[in-house]
């Protein structure tokens, strides 16, 4: 072969070769930079992350492990008493009153409005579809501004507990609608058509078939709102009055919320305070992983025993 | 009523079609569950009006006092009464616009890096685990990496990085004299670690689910690891990615806690990201204890209304560029 070509064809050959191989390894060498900047990519991420968590744990370990973190009461720090801090119980009390009022209200409307979502694919429907998404998107900060001027202002209630629970309850609608939804369509349209096709009304087919089949999702969907619910600190912070120091499960009293003393608790200059919070924030952190931890597995074992 | 019925009435040959049609169960008929339904369903809207309605109202004596000067202003300077107040949101807004701008730059850089590695380059076993790892962290409420920023970041950049960065060759004229603890770019930094997990969480599955195929017809083709993931992987993933993006963005956006706690919270027009500041969302938290039962309680609800604009505004516009977008990759 290369005795047929002249010796300029072999010159150009060789020197499209040579250019060939010049491009081959350029593309190499960038091809391996970028690798690396993406390995380099997961190292930046995860450097900060972990030091929030190491960080979390060094300091509010040892806060979160005595019993008197859960029963004593907050003592306010003075220059002379600088490191008696009691406990939480009354934010951990108020925390949990705001969760069930919150719910009592959410997850029934949430629910309903999920499984009519599912189910009508009306212009009504369509409109409540885009408000739904767009009240997801929406910061929630601008939830205490409407729980302070709907309940607060509107009907007197003054600050109070009932204002943070409507406000938190006004969060977690549309995320328990949107999961609702999603889990309700996803139930296989054959089941809601044995129902019908058995004589059985919709109605009777959505409560006593479809919404069974699909309560895994909704339940997880509830797991997840309610530990979204538990970490909010602005929506309570602007509406619950924030320096009750008793323990109350009234909605009209003020009330204390978990995070919210974090906030108050960090902008302290005592440095008690801040371990208070660094404690705070490691049993939130701790609640929200359990709690997400156990929505998951228990989501992935109902999907293994229905297949 | 009686029109109705004499056209209802079935011909003779058909008897019995109008009886048997009311006693099966027709989808048109509502019972009280589906009534149930509509009047929760409407409940949410009458409250989803509401939650603009009142936002919109409250602020409007604030607008009726101070005009458009309310946002184009710069300034918080409440009166007791004795002369107008002067309020301006402009401060605000180019805070709020400039953490998330700085915030969404390096967590979609570093985040679409890590969900290539992720998928491409971890082990098959790992995946699985960073995966759930990053959902948790994606939950992690923000009070917590506010707190982490204010009380370990903070105190690191004032009495470390900042001496350090002064005593470079230069560095007095480029950062200034000193660098004080809290700035716009620490609550753009942290901002960007906190929302990373929730970008991460959606783009890893994104790029998960780009086809194998593609993948592999683009390195059989000859093309290098980097060309594959460039030329084919990510513009097959864009409208998840950029879905992502607006998620993020979103979630920069109404960021409240962390702003509040570390961008310094002062009103004024140095708009250098080493500069002190503050966004919407955080100066309405700071301010708010503060301004009961004063005039600043209508100027807060209006910071409220440009925040809730902005973000309406992002959502629909997400929303349209995903669908426009999902329809040129239908069509090509």
């Amino acid at each position: 072969m290369t005795d047929l070509l002249s010796p300029v064809d072999s010159e150009v050959r060789a020197h499209v070769r040579e250019r060939a191989e010049a491009t081959r390894a350029r593309r190499q060498a960038v091809s391996s930079i970028m690798t690396a900047l993406c390995w380099a990519a997961i190292a930046v991420a995860a450097v900060p992350l972990v030091m929030i968590l190491v960080e979390l744990f060094s300091k509010g370990w040892s806060y979160i492990s005595t019993s008197s973190f859960y029963t004593q009461l907050p003592q306010a720090p003075t220059l002379f008493s600088q490191n008696q801090l009691g406990g939480i119980s009354n934010s951990l009390i108020g925390s949990l009153v705001l969760i069930v009022y919150a719910c009592l209200a959410a997850v029934p409307i949430g629910i309903g409005i999920g499984v009519y979502l599912a189910e009508h694919d009306t212009k009504p429907a369509a409109v409540l579809r885009t408000v739904t998404a767009t009240m997801i998107g929406a910061p929630s900060i601008l939830m205490g501004l409407f729980a302070y001027s709907v309940i607060v202002i509107q009907f007197g209630v003054g600050f109070s507990i009932l204002a943070g629970s409507f406000g938190l309850a006004v969060l977690m609608l549309p995320l328990i609608a949107s999961t609702t939804e999603l889990s309700v369509r996803n139930v296989p349209h054959t089941l809601r058509e044995a129902g019908l096709a058995l004589g059985a009304r919709p109605s009777t087919t959505s409560l006593r078939i479809v919404i069974p089949a699909a309560l895994t999702g909704i339940v997880t969907g509830c797991i997840l709102a309610i530990s979204r619910a538990v970490g909010e600190t602005a929506v309570i912070y602007l509406v619950i009055g924030g320096t009750a120091s008793a323990i109350t499960w009234k909605p009209l009293d003020f009330g204390n919320g978990l995070p919210s003393t974090i906030y108050t608790d960090v902008q302290s200059s005592y440095s008690s305070q801040h371990d208070q919070a660094w404690g705070i924030a490691l049993f939130l952190v701790l609640v929200i992983f359990v709690l997400s931890l156990a929505a998951r597995i228990w989501s992935a074992r109902k999907q293994k025993v229905r297949r | 009523m009686a029109d109705a019925t004499t056209t209802i009435t079935a011909p003779a040959d058909q008897p019995a079609v109008r009886v048997e049609g009311r006693k099966c169960p027709s989808t048109r008929s509502r019972g009280p569950y589906e009534w149930t339904l509509i009047v929760l369903s409407t409940l949410f809207a009458a409250i989803a009006f509401w939650f603009v309605g009142s936002i919109f109202f409250k602020s409007l004596p604030a607008f009726h006092q101070q005009g458009l000067s309310l946002i184009t202003g710069v300034g918080w300077n409440p009166t007791d009464g004795t002369a107008p107040s002067q309020y301006g949101l402009l401060t605000m807004i180019i805070g709020t616009v400039e953490t998330s701008a700085i915030a969404i730059i390096f967590a979609v850089i570093i985040g679409t890096g890590t969900s290539l590695a992720i998928n491409f380059f971890l082990p098959a076993r790992l995946r699985t685990v960073v995966a759930t790892m990053v959902e948790l962290l994606a939950a992690i409420p923000s009070v917590v990496y506010g707190i982490w920023g204010i009380l370990v970041l903070a105190p690191w950049v004032l009495n470390t990085f900042g001496p350090w960065l002064s005593s470079l060759p230069g560095g007095t004229a480029v950062f200034g004299t000193t660098l004080a603890g809290k700035s716009l770019l620490l609550a753009a930094i942290v901002l960007a670690v906190m929302i990373l997990p929730t970008y991460v969480a959606i783009s890893r599955e994104v790029i998960g689910a780009v086809p194998h195929e593609l993948v592999e017809a683009s390195l059989s083709l000859g093309a290098t690891k980097w060309q594959t993931l460039w030329r084919t992987v990510l513009p097959t993933g864009r409208i998840g990615l950029f879905g992502a993006t607006s998620l993020a963005l979103g979630r920069a956006f109404g960021e409240t806690i962390a702003v509040s706690l570390l961008a310094g919270g002062v009103v004024q027009t140095n708009y250098h990201p080493l500069a002190e500041g503050t966004s919407l969302a955080a100066f309405i938290a700071n301010q708010f204890g503060e301004a009961q039962g004063s005039d600043q309680i209508p100027a807060l609800f209006a910071a409220g209304l440009v925040l809730m604009l902005m973000s309406f505004a992002m959502s629909i516009l997400s929303t349209r560029l995903v669908a426009r977008q999902r329809k040129a990759a239908m069509a090509s």
